[in-house]
């Protein structure tokens, strides 16, 4: 699905709120984010808005979108006209969600928590409260719960979680602020789709409550995941190549391409018969209070380091097994990175950074077009397909910065690193090893995926660091 | 890096797609009344279309008659069905019952007429002889009466910049006019992968690269074979006449190339690390690809620093007596044919060699993905309703003229790697057409196989053989591990069955198209 966060318009006690919109709340951002191709810069200072809304603890609640890369935060209680300072105290990106604190001991007064409640039904009537586009004050919008399942969430832009539709308007401005249906959180607006009118989506009771509950400990750990590709079992061979009895039940373990320990908990044609409490259809789906949805919704519930009960067809026989579940990080770099400024090093006015998501943008709104299919396939594609060869960073020459010392170099940038003086790049401390270690007259660098060979003088190279960097106005010459 | 050279080219961009629609003038299905409404129309807006023909200029209407080919188009994405396309095109004549034109729609064919001065009677034409890759044809006629006042034209030996006219037939009329000479160039072909000499021309005449001819005074000097905009890419006359000449021979062995990879080293440093004594020079080899049956002459890291006497400059261009500046690729079909030696000396650890670099005969097959499948039906197989196809860059343009950004990006990655013994070309599944029997599978598609039966695949041929060997009752078709499914399980003795139906309730005509091992392409005749 193509779609997008809502959120930023290029602008303590359990409530059953008879006033919700008391402790609603307008967030203002200002915001920097760094350019993934000169990263050692960051963009111009943005003004954004959002909502969000107070809970138990004197902490509010918000979408991670909306504060993502802030530098400032202030919040506008409804009918105050004193701008309150406030901080990110929590911040899941992979499920939009965020917590903050706020300076100020009477900010908190007057205000109750709302209580969040439970996943509202298909075609119940909800009501948005938020600060959308079009006006200052706060606004609400009646709607109905139109469909609830598994949906993209396109702020980490590779995770999916369960979503709700709805008819309500939701549009930017209103991301963060509560869906409330009968004085509780029922949800938080967060994306709309792009085309499709009168649709709305917002974050449903059960991954705010696992967020919730994350951070009881002091940090965020995220979602986990099994690190397995699950398919439907509906062909009538299959079933019987396995043993498995005709019935509507099963989704089978068909790749497993993950490090976790629940792969390696998981083996290829397992066939997985239940998750936790949820029974999985052959279509691979669960019957999640009373909707058919992903049956990735069944591991879900599950906080990292937990372990879930799945049985499973293995071999003939059913068998129950403890899956352990763990947080997977090795994908970040194909979602969209956020809060962390991208890593780098310049050398002689060569300029390297990792490969990731947030760098191909840089190829401009048809990336997928313009960046060379090299630099795809190993970002997307290698590691499903050849995880023996995929490299932990793959590592890219963004740029050569002009200076008479690597004049002559021919590679403009743009180009993904194989080896520097012999040593393979793995990760950004390998060129850093590979230039600073040197004792040769001069630098080898390789170039995949044909070898493409450059070379620079060392000594020139070396002597011209200093004036590179003062140059192109370049702080350090490395993030790590 | 092949990349850097073929976008430094200027003249990249000129590549007519082969899905492009024939000219309205060129195609048989527009009615005469529109022919006659644009040729007055032209008539009106350029004066006289024989405008620069002087009395003393050849007779070229003696020389030049048109062509009418049919030939099969096939439907890639169904490869039981196919269409039919008749296409216009000038042919001239270049020897005893000999007429040369471009190879271009020529594959496939079902029917050939010839028709001299412009109109009149049609008379059947064979085809004598095709290359694909040189994108040249010679045909010709068994009606002794079709030659009665046709003469030979000469093909320029040596390029010509000068006096540049085109020619063709236009309803009855030889339309001629003046093409100014814009650059040589060494490029792909329209139908290959690997580089010739190309020559562009600038010319106000419309829908060219119907294999005109370029003339100059008496001589023809190339056919046109693409037009962008008002630039026309012409086969130099020089580049053909070796290779015509070869043919009446019997000494044509189809061309050679080079199939490494070098890079430019305008960089000194990249002299300094090869150890390189003198000035800068030559270029450097960074990749070298298995070629069947030959042993690689060239190692990544040689400088190449002179070929055939040559000298290679850092940018990997020699001056050519005839051209100027040409990219080196010209010397592997400058005058040189497949199996031909071209001398080189190369700079290798620091040391000057003289190796001998006998070239390779250009194969579709080199590539893993091959660039066409000419003269024979795509080749499929239904089985249960799963339909095993080769996976070709013929099926990618299935996609249409933007094939190269719309197909699948995983089928068009593998154009970026070289087959290997054990995996020379691959089989994916392109389709699945629902039946009960693949009930759960009809998603299915762009897959591609890795095994079935736990047999490797590289052949449609290969899925047809390891079906024969079910693992106790079942076909299990394992994918080459992606993103996408890896592994379906069907039921073998239902397959039969489940096939026959598909093909009853799809219409189609039969299960496979396969070829016979020893029936490979025959890519020129």
């Amino acid at each position: 699905m193509s779609a997008f966060v809502v959120a930023l318009l290029p602008g303590v006690h359990p409530l059953a709120a008879e006033e919700p919109e008391r402790s609603v709340v307008q967030i203002i951002t200002f915001s920097q984010t760094p350019s993934w191709d000169a990263p050692w810069r960051f963009d111009s200072v943005r003004r954004g808005t959002g909502t969000g809304f107070v809970i138990r603890g004197r902490r509010i609640v918000t979408n991670a979108h909306v504060v993502s890369w802030a530098r400032q935060i202030l919040i506008r209680k409804h009918q105050d006209p004193r701008p309150y300072l406030a901080r990110v105290a929590f911040i899941g990106h992979d499920c939009d969600l965020a917590v903050l604190e706020v300076d100020g001991a009477d900010f908190f007064s007057g205000l109750e928590a709302l209580e969040v409640g439970e996943l509202p039904k298909v075609r119940s009537t909800v009501v948005t409260y938020g600060y959308p586009a079009g006006g200052e004050q706060i606004s609400y919008t009646r709607g109905v719960v139109s469909r609830i399942e598994v949906q993209p969430y396109v702020h980490g832009g590779n995770r999916s979680f369960l979503a709700v539709q709805t008819d309500a308007a939701i549009n930017p401005g209103n991301s963060g602020g509560p869906v409330i249906q009968e004085d509780k959180v029922v949800g938080v607006a967060f994306q709309g789709t792009p085309g499709l009118e009168n649709a709305g989506f917002f974050i449903p009771p059960p991954v705010i409550q696992h967020f919730l509950k994350d951070i009881e400990d002091g940090k965020y750990h995220g979602f986990p995941s099994t690190g397995a590709r699950f398919v439907p079992m509906q062909n009538p061979a299959y079933r019987r190549f396995l043993k498995l009895p005709d019935n509507a039940v099963g989704a089978r373990v068909d790749n497993l391409f993950d490090t976790t320990d629940a792969a390696k908990a998981l083996r290829l044609d397992d066939v997985v018969l239940q998750v936790g409490g949820y029974t999985i259809g052959s279509d691979s789906t669960v019957l999640y209070q009373g909707n058919r949805v992903q049956m990735a919704v069944a591991f879900q519930g599950a906080q990292h380091g937990d372990a879930v009960p799945v049985k499973v067809w293995r071999a003939g026989s059913e068998l129950t097994l403890s899956v352990p579940m763990q947080v997977s990080t090795n994908d970040t770099r194909t979602g969209n990175q956020h809060d962390t400024p991208p890593r780098y090093f310049v050398y002689g006015g060569l300029v390297f950074t990792p490969l990731s998501l947030d760098y191909l943008k840089t190829f401009g709104r048809n990336w997928s077009d313009a960046a060379s299919s090299e630099l795809i396939y190993n970002l997307m594609y290698r590691r499903f397909e050849s995880p023996g060869s995929s490299r932990p960073e793959p590592i890219v020459l963004t740029q050569v910065l002009q200076h008479p010392a690597n004049a002559n170099f021919r590679v403009p940038g743009r180009a993904l690193v194989d080896r520097i003086n012999g040593i393979q790049v793995d990760r950004l401390e390998d060129v850093i090893r590979a230039l600073e270690s040197a004792k040769g007259t001069q630098h080898v660098f390789e170039f995949m995926p044909k070898n493409t060979l450059e070379c620079l003088s060392r000594e020139e190279a070396e002597k011209a660091n200093a004036d590179i960097l003062k140059t192109y106005s370049i702080m350090k010459d490395r993030r790590l | 890096m092949n990349d850097d050279r073929s976008s430094r080219n200027p003249a990249t961009h000129l590549k007519r797609e082969m899905n492009t629609p024939c000219p309205a003038s060129k195609v048989r299905a527009g009615s005469r009344r529109a022919f006659l409404a644009i040729a007055s129309w032209a008539l009106a807006a350029h004066g006289s279309l024989v405008a620069g023909h002087s009395q003393s200029a050849p007779k070229w209407d003696a020389s030049l008659v048109t062509l009418e080919a049919t030939h099969q188009q096939h439907d890639h994405f169904q490869p039981w069905q196919r269409r039919s396309r008749t296409v216009q095109k000038s042919a001239l004549v270049v020897g005893p019952r000999e007429l040369l034109t471009t190879a271009e729609e020529l594959n496939d064919l079902t029917v050939l007429r010839l028709q001299k001065n412009g109109r009149g009677k049609w008379v059947a034409g064979k085809l004598e002889w095709i290359d694909y890759h040189a994108n040249l044809a010679v045909l010709s006629c068994d009606d002794a009466g079709f030659w009665q006042g046709l003469k030979p034209a000469e093909l320029a030996p040596k390029p010509v910049r000068e006096n540049l006219q085109l020619i063709r037939w236009k309803n009855g009329t030889l339309e001629t006019r003046k093409a100014e000479f814009n650059q040589f160039n060494v490029d792909d072909g329209r139908l290959t992968f690997i580089n010739h000499l190309q020559m562009d021309v600038g010319t106000e005449m419309n829908a060219v690269g119907w294999a005109e001819p370029l003339v100059s005074g008496r001589k023809v000097t190339g056919i046109a074979s693409a037009q962008t905009g008002n630039n026309v890419r012409v086969i130099p006359a020089s580049f053909i006449a070796p290779i015509l000449d070869a043919r009446r021979k019997g000494g044509f062995r189809g061309l050679g190339y080079f199939p490494f990879v070098w890079q430019p080293t305008e960089n000194p440093e990249v002299h300094k690390h090869l150890k390189l004594d003198g000035e800068s020079r030559g270029v450097v080899v960074i990749e070298v690809p298995p070629v069947a049956g030959d042993e690689p002459v060239l190692q990544p890291r040689d400088l190449i620093l002179q070929v055939e006497g040559f000298d290679v400059d850092l940018q990997g261009f020699y001056v050519d007596p005839d051209c100027g500046p040409l990219m080196i690729e010209n010397l592997a079909t400058r005058r040189k044919f497949a199996g031909d030696e071209v001398r080189m000396k190369i700079w290798r650890d620091g040391k000057l060699l003289d190796v001998k670099y006998r070239l390779p005969r250009v194969e579709y097959s080199h590539k893993l993905l091959p660039e066409h499948l000419f003269d024979q039906a795509p080749e499929y197989l239904i089985a249960g309703g799963l339909v095993f196809q080769p996976l070709s860059n013929a099926y990618l343009r299935g996609f249409g003229a933007d094939w190269k950004r719309v197909a699948p990006f995983r089928l068009n990655y593998f154009n970026k790697e070289n087959p290997t013994k054990e995996r020379p070309s691959l089989v994916f599944l392109s389709l699945v057409l629902p039946d009960p029997y693949n009930l759960g599978y009809t998603d299915g598609r762009f897959l591609v196989v890795d095994t079935v039966n736990a047999r490797k695949v590289s052949k449609v041929a290969d899925v047809q053989e390891a079906l024969k060997f079910p693992q106790d009752g079942y076909h299990v078709i394992e994918f080459m591990r992606s993103d996408g499914l890896r592994r379906m399980v069907l039921d073998a003795a239902g397959m039969k069955a489940a096939t026959d139906r598909v093909l009853r309730l799809y219409q189609i005509p039969a299960a496979e198209s396969i070829l016979k091992p020893a029936g490979s392409v025959a890519l020129a005749r």
